[in-house]
This record gives structure tokens, sequence and C-alpha cells, in this order.
């Protein structure tokens, strides 16, 4: 643009523009920094909107994988632990039998003594069988009842799986039906124990043999199950620690898109403001003088 | 050549043309800063000898050789007159809807903690947690809660849009009240005009109050002036007729804007009203008008289409999954949103109000299955819909922001154009105050020195001291 003419209105005009628009970016720079983000509304980068707002999502989800995760380590321990105890209740009742078999040593009275063991073990093994997590019986499956066997040894849950989705797609289950450790009814580990407490009481010898087959079927049963409830909780601890990598990464990615870069920021902010005040003289110096302070 | 006293009034003339001249400085300077002055310049011209020269032919009356006021100029370029009107009238259209579009994304707060996305990201979590503990009146009562602050969060944008198109409408209307009194002013301008070619009086002040109201005119609604032969100007808005000559129209509006402020539900339109009736205006105004009419006929309504679907959308794939779910009790699931279809953003809310009525079991029974609520957490892609109205949004604003940029550095350079040519500059006057100052003191010396010759001649030629 080629200027012929200048007039005082023009410069003002000028020097108003450029003054404005030094504070407009000194304003932007302002904002990024005091609010920490450079993405600060949708137009700032649409492209980079849609980032965040997908990261976030992803971040908001793998939070709550991770808190499923956690739930459903809850679940595998306590079912763990529930067959842990109960493999130990198995373990000790086949020493009973051992005992109960060895006829020669045993009168009417050891036996007894023996059979109502067996039968605290049979009470111990229900209530092990009735754990509960968060007043949920872990062996219940689906049920809104508090039990998964009633004090006989029937089941009375409802059979359904309580599943965790600990990543996108992957849902683990997380409970164990009674039936898999603890056999199906007329062939569960209670029964076996309550025809061994009879036998043991009646000194019959092929009832107590039978038992102990049955309690070493039941065992091998009971850890077979404490096998599987293992490795589902390898998954899901690995969904956990997977969950909470993600997050970070996630949380990294996020603030590399949404985040200002502070050291940037300022020495923009340095720059711009040196403009700033090298505008601001430059348009103190060019408004003051006039014709009029130099002709008398 | 004249008489003896011709040289006196030669010295005359200077004097009377250098008091315009200082007449026209200082009026100049009175007006350096007001806002639509063009600066004026005082024509001088020599009065010589008559055009056919004969041995009888006499000077003019009073003449002599010696100077006259030929006119005073107004200074300006009516080509970049019309330039400047017109990028005015685009710089106006941008601007407005740069600042609708900015006022609307603020209201949007993405990407954040606290807009539609958070609360759907909420929502989905407050599922999962439901899907851990089915049983738990809690987790029920969570999802609830987190549905309601989802669907309060829809209709706050919705009431934004409408707020912002009802801002909108009162604003036309106000401008089109403004056209109609600057197309009346300007109508009696240019009669003041006519008359004052007719006189022979100087029209330079009505003739920058025509051009500031020419300018204003398209400023609101992108018009056109053109130039009448009787200096004033006829206005046309988007090829009809506003003011001719003497006579204004008056700028209504057709249909979309009731006279209360609210809408009829047609899109924006406008007419002229004049002496011969009633014309529509063409869609495609610039100008403010233009801009609001564009806005509130396209941009916001595409935008509330938007959010609708997006309401839509998570209302039915929601209601769906719910449905096919049951509930604590063990009855099969009911609508879970609840939403008006003429207004799915702005009428959307939770239709349960009892926690134990959402359906988080697949299976019937009342049993503490949580496979529903897994399902729902994954029911909707609602939020993919709404991420691209967002984008969409993003970058109408950042375009909008870009084109208004560019107009403002293209208005500025014509606005300069015209400042340089029409502008007052001080030191400029100052040196033709002082030339004025030195012509009639020269001038007057030239009186003095006649005066003493004229006293030498008759006063004392012809005595012997």
């Amino acid at each position: 643009m080629a200027i012929t003419r200048v007039t005082q209105n023009m410069i003002s005009q000028q020097s108003l523009t450029s003054l404005q628009g030094g504070l407009a970016k000194l304003a932007t720079l302002q904002e990024q920094l005091s609010t920490g983000r450079v993405l600060n509304r949708p137009s700032d980068s649409p492209a980079d909107t849609t980032s965040a707002m997908r990261l976030r999502s992803s971040l908001a989800d793998t939070v709550q994988y991770g808190r499923n995760a956690s739930d459903g380590n809850g679940w595998l321990t306590q079912i763990d632990s529930a067959l842990d105890s109960a493999g130990n209740g198995v373990q000790r009742a086949r020493d009973l039998a051992l005992q109960g078999a060895n006829e020669g040593a045993m009168g009417a009275a050891a036996r007894e003594a023996l059979a109502s063991e067996v039968d605290q073990i049979r009470i111990g093994m229900i209530d092990t069988a009735n754990t509960t997590y968060l007043g949920r019986p872990v062996f219940g499956g689906i049920t809104a009842g508090s039990q998964a066997y009633d004090a006989s040894g029937a089941y009375v849950g409802t059979p359904g799986a309580v599943e965790r989705t600990v990543a996108e797609g992957i849902v683990v289950r997380v409970d164990m039906e009674g039936a898999v450790p603890f056999g199906a009814a007329g062939d569960s580990v209670f029964e076996h124990l309550e025809n061994l407490s009879v036998a043991l009481r009646a000194g019959d010898q092929a009832g107590i043999t039978a038992a102990l087959d049955d309690l070493n079927a039941d065992r091998d049963q009971i850890s077979a199950a404490r096998s599987e409830i293992g490795g589902r909780q390898i998954r899901v601890e690995t969904s956990l620690q997977q969950a909470q990598d993600r997050e970070l990464a996630l949380t990294t990615q996020l603030s590399e898109v949404e985040n200002a870069d502070l050291p940037k920021v300022i020495v923009d902010l340095q720059m711009q403001q040196t403009a700033y005040q090298a505008s601001l003289a430059a348009t103190a110096r060019v408004m003051q003088p006039s014709l009029a302070d130099f002709l008398r | 050549m004249g008489g003896t006293f011709a040289s006196l009034n030669t010295a005359l003339s200077a004097l009377q043309y250098n008091r315009v001249a200082l007449d026209v400085a200082s009026g100049n300077i009175a007006n350096a800063t007001t806002e639509g002055y063009a600066r004026r310049r005082v024509q001088a011209e020599s009065i010589g000898a008559p055009a056919q020269p004969a041995m009888w032919s006499r000077y003019p009356v009073g003449g002599g050789d010696g100077v006259q006021v030929a006119g005073i100029d107004r200074m300006t370029d009516p080509l970049l007159d019309v330039r400047a009107r017109r990028e005015h009238g685009n710089q106006a259209y941008l601007d407005i809807r740069q600042s609708s579009l900015e006022r609307l994304e603020a209201g949007v707060g993405e990407p954040g903690d606290t807009g539609v996305a958070a609360a759907l990201d909420d929502f989905r979590a407050a599922w999962h947690d439901l899907a851990n503990n089915p049983g738990s009146s809690a987790a029920r009562a969570q999802v609830l809660a987190k549905a309601t602050t989802l669907a309060d969060a829809i209709g706050i944008q919705s009431r934004n849009l409408e707020a912002e198109a009802g801002d909108q409408r009162v604003r036309v209307e106000s401008d089109v009240a403004e056209v109609n009194t600057l197309a009346s002013d300007l109508a009696a301008t240019n009669r003041s005009i006519a008359i004052a070619n007719l006189n022979g009086t100087d029209a330079g002040i009505l003739l920058d109050k025509r051009d500031q109201l020419a300018l204003r005119l398209s400023e609101l609604t992108g018009a056109t002036a053109t130039l009448r032969s009787d200096g004033g100007f006829d206005v046309h808005v988007n090829g009809v007729a506003l003011v001719v000559g003497k006579d204004a129209g008056a700028l209504e509006i057709a249909s979309g804007i009731t006279p209360g402020g609210g809408s009829d539900g047609n899109p924006v339109a406008f007419q002229i009203t004049d002496t011969s009736g009633t014309t529509a205006v063409p869609a495609g105004m610039t100008g403010e008008i233009g801009g609001l009419a564009d806005m509130l006929n396209t941009t916001l309504p595409a935008y509330a289409a938007g959010l609708d679907a997006v309401a839509q959308q998570l209302a039915d794939e929601v209601n769906t999954a719910h449905q096919a779910g049951y509930d604590l009790a063990g009855n099969p699931g009911t609508a879970f949103f609840s939403y008006n279809p003429a207004d799915p953003a702005g009428s959307i809310a939770v239709a349960l109000s009892d926690p134990d009525l959402v359906a988080a079991s697949s299976v019937a029974g009342g049993v503490l299955d949580g496979s529903n609520a897994t399902a729902l957490s994954g029911a909707t892609s609602a939020d993919e819909s709404y991420q691209r109205l967002v984008n969409g949004l993003g970058t109408e604003v950042a375009s909008a922001r870009r084109l208004a940029a560019n107009q403002e550095a293209l208005t500025q350079q014509v606005d300069s154009s015209r400042e340089q040519l029409s502008g007052v500059s001080l030191d400029e006057e100052m040196v033709s105050m002082l030339a004025s100052q030195r012509a009639y003191e020269a001038a007057s010396r030239v009186m003095t020195t006649v005066d003493s010759v004229l006293d030498t001649l008759i006063n004392r030629t012809g005595l012997v001291r």
C-alpha cells in the first residue's frame, strides 16, 4: 500500500489498532497461562477438541475398568480364601476318616468323637460355602438372598454369572457356582461328610472307605476350582495393572493436547510484553510532535 | 490593463480570497476528528483577460487582475466510498456472525469437566457401578442422578441456543427500526441537497451527512448507494429500492419474527414497502441484519438440529436397552428417558423416579444380575455424534473468526485509503494557514504601496517648495 498522504487521524487510528492487536495477543497468552490450557474452547483447534473429548471419554472408561477390576478382584480373593478353608476342611475330614477306618483301635466312643468332629467340619463347610462379599454370597450366583446353601447343605442360590468388564470387550466371571467346588446336589461334599459321619457312628467300614474316596474326589475338585479362580485372578490383576498404565498414558496424551507448554507460553508472553511496550513508546513519540511546536 | 485604481482592487481580491482560505483551514482544523468529515480545499482562480480580446472588451465589474474563489472542493473519491460501503457491509456481517458464534461456543463448555461429554462419561460409569453392585440402592440412585445431570446438560445447551436466537431476534427488530430512521433521514438529506444545488449554496455539510447515513445503512443491510444527478443517493437493499431521491420506503420483517420478539417458526425474511407497494427482499443480504438472519435461519437451527439428534439418539438407544432388562422386582424395564419428539434436546428428562425401577438385570425374577447394566453402559453412541457436533461448531467458529480478521484487514486498508484522501492533516492546515496569512500581509502591503504611490501623484506632484 503506497501511502501518499499521512494525517494525524491515520496515525492515531493505526496506533490504536496495533495497540489493540498487541493487547489481544497478550490476553490470549494470559488466558493460556492462567488456565494452563491451550485448548479453552472448540474453535481453538477443532481437531484437538475432538481428540481431547475422545481421550477424556477413554480416560473415564479406563478409570471405571480399573474400579471394575478391583471389585472383581475382591470377589475372587474372597472365593480363593473360602476355597482354601474348604480344602483344609476336607483334608481334616479325610484324616478323621482314615482314623475311623483304622478299626482295631477304635471304640464306639472314639468313633462318636470322630463323627461329631466331622459334623462340625460339615457345618463349618456350609458356612464357608455361604461366604459373602459385600453382602452377596460368592457361591450363590445371582441370588438376591444372603445364602448359597441352607443349613442342610441344599443349594438355595440362583445359578447365573456375576461378571465384571475389566477392559473394553473383556468380561471376567468373578463368582463361582457352588456346584463347581462343592459338587452337585446328590454328590456334594456336604452329603459326603454326612455319609462319613453316619458311617463312623455305625462303624460301617465300607461306608467310611466309600466316603474317603468321595472326599478325595472332593479335594481334587476344590483344588481344581481354586486353580481356576487363581487363573481368573491373574487376568483381573493384569487388567487392573493395564488400566492403571493406560490411565497414565491417556492422562499424558490429554495433557499434551489440552495443556499449555508453560515455558513456551511464558517466553511468548515476555516477548509480547516487550513488543507491546515498544509500540506504546512508539505511539507516545509519534503522536507528540506537531508543527505548532516549531512555528511561532 | 486596468485603470489607475486597478491594483487596489487586485489587492482587495487577494485579501478576500485569503480570508476564505483561512476560514477553510480553520473549518478543517475544527473538524479534524469529526466522524465522516471530508476535508475541504479552497480552489483559487486568477481573474484574467476576457476570453475574446477586443478593443472595447471590458474586465468584469470590480475586476482587474486578481484572484477569486473558484469553489470549495470536498476531497472525496466516489469510487473509494462505494468500496468502503461494500467492505463495511461485509465486515458487519462477519463481525456479528463471529460474536454470536463465540457466545454459543462459550455456552458449550467443551472440552471440560462440566459439559455434555463429561456428563455422558459419568453416566456410563454409573451404569458400570450399578453392574458391579446391582442390589445397592445407592448405585441405582446414582444412575438416576447422573442421568438427570446429563439430561440437564443437554437441556442447558438447548436453552442457551433459544436465548441466543431470542437475543438476535430482538437485535434484528432494533436494527430494522434504525434502518428506517436512517432511510428517512437520508431521504430528507437528499431533498436538502437538491434544493442547495438549485440555490447554489454550499452543500458540503449535507454531503458529509449523506455519506455517513449511506455508510451506516450499508453496515446494517449491505445496501448499495448510487449517486443521483441532483447530488443525492438512491439506496438499494439487495436490489430492492429503499430510498429514491426524497422518498424513503420502510424495511419490514416479512416473516420469522413476531412483534413480541418471538419466533413464528418460519425463516426470517424482509420486505420493503414504499408508495408503489410491497416488494420482498431476496435472501442473501449482507451487513448486520444479513448476518443475524443467516444465524437465525441457518447456523443456529443447524446446531439445534444436531443437538436434538444427539438427545434423541441417546434417549432411544438407552430406552431400547433399558426395556430389554428387568428392574429390582423382576418386572420388565420401562422407558428410561422421556422426551417430546418436537424438541428432544429441550425436553429430555429421566422418566424414572424410583431407583428400584432401573433395569439392571437381564434375568427376570428379581435376582441380582448386572449384565443389562453392563449392556446399558455401552448402549449409546451419542457421545460420538456429540463430538462430531462440537467439532463442527468449533470449525465454524474458527472459520468465522478467520474470515472476520481477513475482512478487517481489507476494511482497514480501504478506510486508510479514504483517510489519506479525506482526512485532515493538521500540519498541512498549519502550512496553508501560514501561507494565507503571509499572502494576506503581502496584499495589504500592495495596498499601502499603491496608496503611497497615489499620495505622491495626487498631493506632491507639481508642487514646488
